[in-house]
């Protein structure tokens, strides 16, 4: 299709978008993942390591997103989301809430590989002070492929920053149509295209086809609403997760405390951790129970209350890992840690 | 006297039969502790149901009578550890099988607005039979005008069955209504240690354990066995933001009746409902009606009758297509038909124009 005919066809579709009149700005953070990802041809749907493309490229292949918003695109890293963490974490959220700060930025869009997006999403939604929306987006086709999802979820995630009851929610996460937020979304599946669900709650709402819809905010703390503050963090402190199962044993608690780790969270249990949980909490690491189900609380009872562990709620491990580093970097009181844990 | 009205002034001869029936159920924690104050208004229900045996799991085989809420207070005085409980007997106000049903819908919310409004009282449960409970549940979320937690609860099985939800989903139920946390969130549905908004619950299961959902949404909460926990809030305009008001609704709604979209079905039942001067349709699963059915409702739409559709999926919102725009239906959002037939009969009370009844639908 011609440029010209596209934005004919545009001008058709968006109405709403006036010529001349000054767009709001939308920053494009680009991170890498499967939606920059290339693949030999376009039946490659789990396969494409045949290089990147940019932030731009995106922009120019939904040329409906630019008739609603400026996209100002920045590369933070072009990795796979494996290999994302807080070297990439803590400079983005810096950058956020710089530009978000400009009063013409309505508010921004972050893309990142979909295997750790949730942990990325959630340390944002912890970090960043701001009410203005923030959409972390992945795909779960490459750009490559046929029926590639990246696109639709692009113009969503713009259409969604450009909602007015967006704002204030938190970080959210935006693929296929459903919007969830970042404290309660997971991957739940390697490959289908309706992947990313929120166990306990559901999402807050959709972008379809004909409007943005919100029908939930989340109550938990987040965002504006923060007590962390990353100001003069360079580091933040080692956290591990150590999964649950039949037979498993201390090894990895122990080790983890003799290489210095600051705070453990425990996928279920197993009897072997018993007493080498005893022993971390006395060389003074943070052991949390968290549970590997996937869904439900991790319920505080009388007897475990007493013993002053802490419970992960309902968070799933590798995002209790997430709120623990950031409160280790304000107490190690047992009790603080669980209010921290309630409230966020 | 309509039906609405009538039920609504035999409601107010019941409060004073129920003020003096009154019975509370005795606090358990020692004196001087301050417990919140909730109270306990039956419609019945399963959950007020007890059989002769307890593997009557699907409805007594006698029929089954429901009881007068004092038996609640017998079999679960635990509910006296979480809240000062006043027990309130209005299964007047419903069906022989208990619920409340469009009928009745005025008396009881009439009686649960001034229970809500005694600076006395912290919150309000409501039980109720499983089957219609979400829909009454809707109509008072749009029409209480409260912050006070007001929470419908039903059980799958009668209360006298083995391994029956009744006993810990009333014990939930007393919790959330005892909770801060649970106030402003509008008409709250607890089943199964979730905590549901009036708007998306629904029924999921006609008689398995998961009987209440929110499709396409999830809960906004959950009874746990440690703590009421409430992870978000509903945006819909609800309650207390309602621009309903009880006391403003005519005697009886506006008559709507809900019509199926059917492939060959030749439209006759739309013209029968129209000669029977309703007001309003609601039609579900617009992509799939009839030749016969587009014109009927043509033919309804040309004597202002308004036309809301609903998705048949059951699942999803119903968007806003060229189709639809053209043919003057009105989307009903991700509404149930039932829900979006309880919104149009109360929109129809403000107003027939097409662009209002579509912001009605927007908006809650």
């Amino acid at each position: 299709m011609s440029g010209i005919r596209a934005a004919a066809l545009a001008a058709l579709l968006l109405p709403g978008a006036v010529q001349g009149q000054e767009l709001p700005v939308v920053k494009l953070f680009t991170t890498g993942g499967t939606i920059q990802s290339l693949g030999k041809d376009r039946l490659k749907l789990a396969e494409y390591r045949e290089g990147r493309i940019d932030g731009a490229t995106i922009v120019e292949a939904v040329p409906e997103a630019s008739r609603l918003a400026r996209i100002e695109v920045e590369a933070i890293s072009a990795v796979s989301s494996t290999r994302m963490g807080a070297e990439q974490g803590l400079p983005l959220a810096r950058q956020l809430m710089t530009e978000l700060e400009r009063p013409e930025v309505a508010g921004a869009v972050v893309t990142h590989g979909t295997t750790t997006l949730e942990e990325t999403a959630y340390f944002l939604h912890l970090t960043v002070r701001t009410t203005k929306p923030i959409v972390v987006i992945g795909s779960m086709r490459p750009w490559t492929a046929v029926s590639r999802d990246g696109p639709l979820n692009f113009l969503g995630a713009v259409r969604t920053v450009l909602t007015p009851e967006a704002a204030g929610k938190g970080v959210l996460v935006l693929l296929n149509d459903t919007i969830h937020s970042a404290r309660f979304v997971t991957k739940r599946h390697t490959y289908h295209i309706e992947t990313f669900v929120s166990p306990d709650v559901g999402p807050l709402g959709f972008a379809d086809a004909d409007r943005v819809v919100l029908y939930r905010s989340p109550v938990t703390r987040h965002t504006a609403d923060t007590e962390f503050d990353l100001d003069g963090i360079e580091e933040l402190p080692q956290v591990d997760v150590v999964y649950g199962y039949q037979e498993a044993s201390r090894a990895p608690i122990d080790a983890l405390v003799k290489e210095g780790a600051k705070g453990i969270i425990l996928a279920d249990g197993s009897p072997a951790y018993g007493n080498a949980v005893l022993e971390a909490r006395a060389a003074g690491v943070v052991v949390v129970q968290g549970s590997r189900k996937g869904s439900g609380r991790v319920v505080l009872s009388d007897r475990t209350a007493a013993r002053g562990e802490i419970t992960a709620d309902n968070l799933h491990p590798q995002k209790a890992r997430i709120l623990l580093r950031l409160a280790l970097t304000r107490t190690t009181d047992a009790r603080e840690l669980q209010r921290i844990f309630n409230e966020y | 006297m309509s039906t609405e009205r009538a039920c609504a002034t035999a409601a107010a001869a019941l409060l004073a039969a129920a003020a003096a029936a009154a019975q509370e159920i005795p606090p358990l924690p020692p004196p001087g502790i301050d417990l919140p104050h909730v109270v306990l208004v039956s419609v019945g229900g399963e959950i007020a149901t007890g059989c002769e045996t307890p593997l009557e799991l699907a409805g007594c085989e006698s029929g089954g009578e429901t009881f007068a809420p004092e038996t609640w207070a017998r079999d679960l005085p635990d509910v006296g550890l979480v809240a000062r409980i006043v027990t309130e007997d209005l299964r007047a106000l419903s069906r022989a099988d208990g619920g409340a049903a469009p009928e009745h819908w005025y008396g009881l919310a009439g009686r649960l607005q001034q229970l809500a409004g005694d600076p006395e009282v912290d919150g309000v449960v409501v039980t109720h039979a499983a089957a219609g409970l979400a829909d009454t549940a809707y109509f008072l979320n749009l029409v209480l005008p409260t912050r006070k937690p007001v929470v419908l609860v039903a059980a799958q099985r009668p209360w006298s069955a083995v391994s029956g939800d009744g006993p810990l989903n009333l014990y939930d139920a007393v919790r959330v209504a005892a909770d801060p946390a649970a106030a402003g969130n509008g008409v709250l549905v607890v089943a199964n240690q979730e905590v549901h908004a009036a708007r998306d619950a629904r029924r999921t299961s006609a008689y398995r354990m998961d009987g209440f959902g929110s499709v396409d949404l999830g809960p906004i909460g959950v009874a746990d066995p440690d703590v009421v926990r409430f992870f978000t809030e509903p945006t819909r305009r609800h309650t207390h933001r309602s621009e309903f008001e009880l006391a403003a609704l005519p005697e009886s709604l506006p008559a709507v009746e809900i019509m199926a979209a059917v492939p060959d079905a030749a439209g006759r039942l739309i013209d029968a409902a129209v000669a029977a001067g309703v007001k309003g349709l609601v039609v579900d699963g617009a992509g799939g009606l009839s030749g016969g059915q587009v014109e009927a409702l043509r033919r309804a739409r040309d004597q202002g009758i308004v036309v809301v559709a609903t998705s048949a999926a059951r699942a999803g919102r119903v968007p806003e297509t060229v189709a639809l725009r053209e043919s003057g239906i009105i989307p009903g959002d991700n509404l149930t038909p039932t829900k979006a037939r309880t919104l149009l009969r109360l929109a129809l009370t403000q107003t027939s124009g097409p662009a209002e009844i579509r912001r009605f639908f927007a908006e809650y």
